[in-house]
């Protein structure tokens, strides 16, 4: 499940934004990316395991409805920005590639009908649907992405070791924090109905790791650098680039899409989830599923109204704010409650 | 004549079926009375007699041997009447006093036979029958346990139609066995005879469009459920076991699998697995790649499929639409057709029918390879009502695939996937993988 929602996430933006931040080099900003993400899922993970059984919405109510409001109101929003960039960006994508004739919003309705019809089975569904998935698409993606080293000259590679900090000051490479702050906030919301294994968790993120580097190697180690920096999605460009004789199809780069749009679908059923069940547990009264269908009209029409690529890379920025307070926030307040909480009982 | 067999013999006027016959019991006359076309008469009255002399005392009299036989009863005959048309005998004797007692019955059920819905490639041959007891003896000797429970129940307003559920205690879950045993309790004055009955007593919805029951005509494949910690139902005069609760893995596997070597039995599931795919996944693609995405094909392959659909008016998502269906009144007809036309439909319908359709333009070449794969392919699934299910979904495929392409055609996959899994039996989920560890030790 946290797989394959990271590598949906990855294949599209996070090359862009890193090869755009870096000009040399770009295993240190990967690597450091990295790191920073596994450190903070360390802390998430370990604030959360004080309060088994108990997800972060009650955590935080139970500190009062104040300060649940100031904690939960940014995720709320980073969740709904996530959302309408997430459906936009996709939906564009789509069109870029494959369904160039189709227009925006039809694009964009079979993406939240299917979102919103799973999450509003719950969130059980929501992981069988994404194990099963896994199942499915999971070999077809990986066979596609060994082939996207078909073309690769590996003396790209180099050099290795004339390290350039540029890209902290970059602004794109904050922006390639998308692919990793977005999901990992759902292990706290999961408690009551599922048990997972930190260990295992943190297994799967660092299995990630190869794929965070090559989607940003493929591109470079095919095109070089300079050229690369140019595409707007450098990794698909660096597929559709790839040829084999014994294959019907003529652009494999269209099944690895809709792989990736898939696991990108789950993702966003369980965004809109997580933001349904926050705003139910402010508004008790309102059903769950009707919240959700709400959302997800909403989206849709702020999706629709938006005027172009440009407004949404805006949007994007806008969103890095409430994704690094989720990032830093978030981890550490569930570690002091709970440390806190565990000396009160002592 | 008593009183009693007077008021049975008015009741029964409009019955002509229906006999009252005077025979000599311990030297006194008794009437026996019953339905002589569910009741062996001469079988009955020999053992009856039989019997009297094996229990023979000196002193006994009829009164006494009654006694022995069945409780006797006066007076009030609904009893009698209820039980006669329950295929029983009744012995009446002159005082007014009766008995009921079970008959020889005529013989009005087919012997145990091979299946004739899932054959059986090298297993086990027998299959269930209508008779219920005769379908819970095979379960019985195919595994001597002490731990198989049978519970019965008889549903209905008159509580005429026995419904049986059986289980292995200790294997199966108790929270979904009490929940289903208070979910039949609650529902037992509803009217039984079929699988959609059986679903409203167990509180299903009537508009889900896969089945949750996994039905079966083997008495194996329902052992091994059974030992899996499943519930197995039967209703009496139907000859499949009804298991609950079913899940996406038995789309896929048949028990006497086990008699092949491990590598064989593997690579005949993943043939199955793909089966489901190819039914699923081939007439969207080919609805996707023709109408929508062309571009995805290598050129020269995207050409010879233009070329084939050369003076096909219409659109590609009508030409699968009507050869989707042309194909379905087929399948249907030759489920219909007695065996020996059976052949001839095929015949007509697969290879004339289809070589003439392409030829008149209608639809192109590949659209009949296409469909014959999938019609075929859909076969590989296990389970009548299962591949039923499946034939449905790839309309959906189909639609999605004819809107969006490619996309849609995954999008589709995704949605049914999530159908699938939103599917919850007594708790358990249809996709639910391993069913020993997260429901029955749970």
């Amino acid at each position: 499940m946290y797989f394959i929602t990271h590598v949906g996430l990855i294949f599209f933006m996070y090359p862009t934004d890193i090869i755009e931040s870096a000009s040399r080099t770009h295993w240190v900003p990967i690597f450091i990316g990295m790191v920073f993400h596994l450190v903070f899922i360390w802390i998430y993970m370990k604030g959360l395991s004080y309060f088994p059984g108990k997800n972060i919405i009650d955590i935080y109510m139970e500190k009062g409805k104040g300060l649940s409001l100031i904690f939960l109101i940014p995720i709320i929003g980073y969740f709904f920005l996530a959302n309408i960039t997430t459906v936009r960006a996709y939906s564009e994508i789509i069109n870029i590639v494959f369904l160039s004739e189709t227009p925006l919003w039809a694009t964009m309705i079979p993406f939240l009908f299917i979102a919103t019809y799973i999450a509003a089975k719950g969130l059980n569904v929501i992981f069988h649907t994404a194990f099963i998935v896994a199942c499915v698409f999971l070999p077809l993606f990986l066979f596609i992405f060994i082939l996207s080293f078909q073309n690769v000259d590996w003396r790209y590679f180099f050099p290795l070791f004339d390290i350039d900090y540029s890209f902290i000051s970059n602004r794109s490479y904050y922006k390639s924090f998308f692919s990793f702050a977005g999901v990992f906030l759902f292990l706290g919301f999961i408690q009551p109905y599922h048990t997972y294994d930190r260990k295992k968790v943190l297994l799967s993120a660092i299995l990630l790791l190869p794929f965070f580097l090559f989607s940003v190697y493929v591109p470079i180690l095919t095109f070089g650098q300079a050229t690369s920096a140019t595409f707007q999605f450098p990794f698909v460009t660096a597929l559709d680039s790839v040829y084999i004789s014994w294959l019907v199809f003529d652009r494999i780069t269209m099944f690895f899409l809709i792989s990736l749009l898939i696991f990108i679908m789950i993702f966003l059923s369980l965004l809109l989830w997580m933001v349904s069940s926050i705003l139910v547990h402010f508004v008790p009264i309102v059903k769950h599923s009707y919240v959700l269908y709400f959302l997800s009209i909403l989206i849709f029409i702020i999706c629709v109204m938006l005027p172009d690529w440009k407004v949404v890379e805006k949007l994007f920025w806008w969103n890095t704010y409430f994704r690094f307070y989720v990032i830093l926030v978030i981890p550490f307040s569930v570690l002091i409650f709970g440390v806190r909480s565990k000396r009160k009982v002592r | 004549m008593g009183e009693v067999s007077k008021k049975v013999k008015k009741r029964f006027k409009n019955y002509d079926d229906f006999f009252q016959q005077e025979t000599y019991l311990y030297k006194e006359i008794v009437e026996i009375m019953g339905f002589n076309t569910l009741i062996n008469i001469p079988k009955t009255k020999d053992i009856l007699q039989e019997y009297t002399k094996s229990v023979h005392t000196p002193d006994m009299t009829l009164d006494d041997f009654l006694k022995t036989i069945g409780e006797v009863k006066e007076g009030n005959i609904d009893d009698a009447i209820q039980s006669i048309f329950e295929g029983k005998l009744i012995i009446c004797s002159n005082k007014g006093q009766y008995v009921v007692v079970d008959p020889i019955p005529k013989e009005l059920n087919r012997s145990i036979e091979p299946p004739s819905n899932e054959n059986v490639l090298q297993g086990s041959q027998s299959s269930f029958i209508e008779d219920l007891e005769t379908n819970i003896g095979l379960i019985r000797k195919e595994k001597t346990s002490e731990k198989l429970c049978v519970n019965s129940y008889s549903m209905g307003k008159r509580q005429n139609k026995k419904l049986a559920l059986l289980y292995i205690e200790g294997n199966v879950n108790k929270d979904i066995l009490s929940e289903m045993q208070n979910q039949i309790e609650k529902n037992i004055k509803k009217e039984l005879q079929n699988q959609q009955d059986l679903s409203n007593i167990l509180g299903f919805s009537p508009w889900l469009t896969m089945s949750k029951f996994h039905t079966s005509e083997l008495p194996s494949e329902a052992v091994k459920m059974l030992l899996q910690g499943r519930v197995v139902l039967f209703i009496d005069r139907l000859p499949i076991a009804f298991i609950l609760p079913s899940l996406i893995w038995d789309m896929f596997t048949i028990e006497n699998e086990h008699n092949y070597p491990y590598p064989l039995m593997i690579l005949i599931r993943v043939l199955r697995v793909l089966g489901l795919l190819t039914t699923l996944i081939v007439p969207g693609l080919y609805v996707a790649l023709v109408a929508v995405n062309p571009g995805v094909l290598r050129i020269e392959m995207a050409l010879s499929i233009a070329q084939s659909r050369q003076g096909v008016p219409y659109p590609a998502l009508v030409e699968v639409l009507i050869m989707l269906l042309i194909l379905e009144l087929i399948l249907e007809a030759s489920v219909r057709l007695p065996k020996s036309i059976g052949p001839t439909i095929t015949m007509v319908g697969g290879i004339i029918l289809g070589q003439a359709i392409v030829d008149a333009k209608l639809v192109s070449n590949l659209l009949i390879i296409i469909l014959a794969a999938t019609t075929i392919a859909n076969f590989t699934i296990v389970g009548v009502q299962n591949s039923l299910s499946i034939r449905l979904y790839k309309y959906l495929i189909v639609i999605f695939a004819s809107i969006y392409g490619v996309f849609g055609l995954l999008a589709g996959m995704l949605l049914i996937i999530a159908y699938l899994s939103s599917l919850k039996t007594f708790g358990v989920s249809y996709l639910n993988v391993n069913l020993e560890r997260d429901v029955i030790k749970r």
